[in-house]
């Protein structure tokens, strides 16, 4: 089995609550941080592989402990490129920085979520991919993999494709069925012992340019309108009226 | 909505980063696997065996163990915040790990023979065995040490006689920890389910742990290899060394129920419209909440606490007395107050609240009641015992 370079970001968790003030999201509001959930399918896939897998973040310090997290399920090599505020670098940034950080570790397959849950952008995958000059399978849902390569099931314009694929590639991974591995305490307790081999940007001798992208403001998604209720048989007409008219659904 | 634990004082932050670890390992599989399916094991009175394995696999069962035995090595402390995670889901849930690592693992580790330790623990570090730890009968609970079961030894083999009753997983067992008198003397012997003579029925009926299985032991003529004697222990210091450290998982777990019964009541109030305006603006209702965070507080101080200290190993059995009473007496107290601030809803399985109220019932009388852990702190202070009338 190839080595497998793991790309994992950390996001505020799914169920912690989000606070936006002066136009920017309050990190400090952020009560837990995990690592991004399509990441962790990425992850999974990796682990299910074996072999050897480095885990690779981009991000601030509080990143380390997803990547401790990461060793605490199996991985065996942990890099940290070392970034105070990922907000001021644009997507192609970080992307070439993640690049740089691939070819540090020699891996020719990279695994990653297909997006963010916290930007939601969806862009490193295909852009890792490109600067590598590697074969690149987005939104993977399924895969099964030796030494000459991969088997990888993603959506197609009419149903699911399988598609073969061997090194050099990038696989962006979507949820899977396959449940995730817990950590367990043997595992907890090893990877306090591992190591983070932790890098600025400049140690990986990448130049990354300036941001071509401002962000301008931050906002909370609009609150929900409150919920309606019908009853009875005399309100059939107006509650598909308003599927049809208002929620567009029918 | 999302358990967020109340955590005043930042008391978690004083733990090491691999206890959070095994907090958050905890928490998330008690989200995933207990909340959505606690009540209706409550109402039918089970315990799924599916969660004995994910223990197992978690490496929480007896965790304090050292690794040469297929265990964990881990400090007191994690195995603390463990009891309370698995609290916080269900006291019934925590009763399963406190018996298996410190009432019957604990004793097998300390008490037995290199060849006990051997066979056993590293099959019940993972779940496959299950453990049982048989100290109470029918006529004497908060007096063990009258006991009336009791071994004989045979030559070839002990022979014990006598009944238990109240016992954690003792159907469900497949080895049980039995305290018998021989020649006089309290011994502890290792009875694997299957020795003649040897049977469990469940004690069914409970208004309280009602997913935890409660069993009679029955020993009649029960020939047991000689072997299965813990050598080390002799007398109620046996029994009393697992209590305490059960005891122990206890203060930690019952601030678990407390955080449970706080978060559901915080969340209700807020919600609940009465008069207008909801419940939780009202200053009787806001007492309530204040009261029951300064005395989560208090009972996380506590806690942690012991757990420094035990792990120190700088400890006395009236510490653990002293945090057993005072948190589960205090989570008792808080899981009545939230039953009050749910109204109607309160008494339903819609809400954590009740199962939490009823079990710290439990809580409260096993492992020690109330009553007999002031006594023990008398006993302290004044130099005198009174659990019996002859002051000697
Ligand atoms: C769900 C459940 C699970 C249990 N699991 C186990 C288990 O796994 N293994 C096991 O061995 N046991 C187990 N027990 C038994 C438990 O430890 C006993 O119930 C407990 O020790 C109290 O004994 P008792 O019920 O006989 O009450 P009693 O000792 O009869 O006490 C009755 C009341 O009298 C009070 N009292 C007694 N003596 C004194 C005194 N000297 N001074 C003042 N007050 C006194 C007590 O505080 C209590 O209020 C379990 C109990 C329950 C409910």
């Amino acid at each position: 089995m190839a080595d497998i370079a793991v790309l994992l970001k950390q996001v505020p968790d799914s169920n912690a609550k989000i606070v936006v003030s002066g136009g920017r999201l309050d990190e400090g509001s952020v009560n837990k941080w995990s690592m991004s959930p399509y990441d962790e399918y990425a992850l999974e896939a990796a682990l299910a592989l074996g072999g050897s897998i480095t885990a690779i973040t981009c991000g601030p310090e509080r990143a380390k402990k997803m990547l401790t997290d990461a060793a605490a399920v199996g991985v065996t090599e942990l890099m940290h490129i070392v970034v105070d505020d990922l907000t001021t670098l644009d997507s192609n940034q970080v992307s070439s920085i993640l690049t740089a950080a691939v070819q540090k570790t020699g891996a020719t397959v990279v695994f990653c979520g297909k997006q963010a849950a916290d930007t939601n952008a969806g862009s490193i995958g295909p852009s890792v991919a490109e600067k590598l000059g590697a074969a690149c399978v987005t939104m993977v849902s399924e895969l099964s993999g030796d030494s000459s390569g991969f088997l990888a099931l993603r959506p197609s314009a009419n149903g699911m494709e399988r598609v073969a694929v061997s090194a050099p590639c990038v696989l962006a991974f979507d949820k899977m069925s396959t449940e995730l591995r817990r950590p367990n305490v043997k595992g907890i307790m090893m990877a306090k012992k591992k190591t983070i081999e932790a890098m600025s940007v400049s140690d990986l001798g990448v130049d990354i340019g300036s941001s071509s992208v401002t962000l301008d403001n931050q906002s909370p998604p609009a609150e929900k309108p409150a919920g309606q209720k019908f009853e009875g048989a005399e309100s059939v007409a107006s509650v598909v009226s308003k599927l049809r008219d208002e929620a567009k659904v029918i | 909505m999302a358990y967020e634990a109340l955590d005043f004082f930042d008391v978690d932050a004083l733990l090491s980063e691999e206890e959070l670890m095994v907090r958050d390992m905890v928490r998330d599989w008690v989200d995933e696997k207990v909340i959505p399916n606690i009540e209706q094991h409550y109402l039918d009175g089970t315990f799924p065996r599916e969660w004995i394995q994910d223990l197992g696999e978690m490496g929480i069962l007896g965790m304090v163990i050292p690794e040469e035995y297929g265990c964990a090595g881990m400090s007191y402390t994690a195995y603390g915040v463990v009891c309370r995670e698995l609290e916080r889901g269900d006291s019934g849930l925590r009763s399963f790990a406190s018996v298996q690592g410190s009432l019957s693992m604990h004793p097998i580790h300390k008490f037995g023979t290199e060849e006990q330790k051997q066979k056993y623990l590293p099959r019940m570090a993972t779940g496959e065995l299950i453990g049982c730890f048989g100290l109470t009968e029918p006529d004497y609970g908060s007096n063990p040490g009258g006991m009336i079961t009791k071994a004989e030894d045979k030559g070839e083999h002990y022979l014990l006689n006598g009944a238990k009753m109240w016992i954690t997983n003792g159907t469900i067992c497949d080895l049980a920890i039995v305290w018998a008198k021989l020649d006089g003397e309290i011994r502890g012997f290792i009875v694997e389910m299957g020795d003649e003579g040897f049977t469990a029925p469940e004690q069914k009926g409970k208004h309280s742990l009602r997913a935890s299985v409660t069993s009679e032991l029955v020993f009649q003529d029960c020939k047991i290899p000689k072997d299965r004697l813990l050598p080390e222990a002799k007398g109620l210091s046996g029994p009393f060394s697992c209590l305490n450290r059960a005891r122990f998982g206890i203060a930690w777990g019952s601030i678990g129920s407390a955080q449970a019964c706080f978060d559901a009541a915080k969340k209700y109030s807020l919600e609940r419209i009465q008069f207008n305006r909801p419940i939780a603006a009202f200053q009787l209702i806001q007492m309530k909440l204040a009261t029951m965070l300064r005395e989560i507080t208090k009972g996380q101080l506590l806690a942690y606490h012991l757990g420094l200290k035990v792990d120190q190993d700088d400890w006395i059995p009236e510490f653990v007395s002293l945090a057993k009473m005072n948190n589960v007496d205090i989570a008792l107290d808080i899981a009545r107050v939230a039953r009050d601030i749910h109204g109607a809803n309160g008494v339903t399985s819609e809400y954590p609240i009740m199962r939490h109220m009823n079990n710290l019932e439990s809580v409260k009388t096993y492992e020690g009641t109330h009553d007999i852990h002031n006594l023990i702190l008398a006993r302290h202070i004044t130099g005198i015992q009174s659990f019996t009338r002859n002051l000697k």
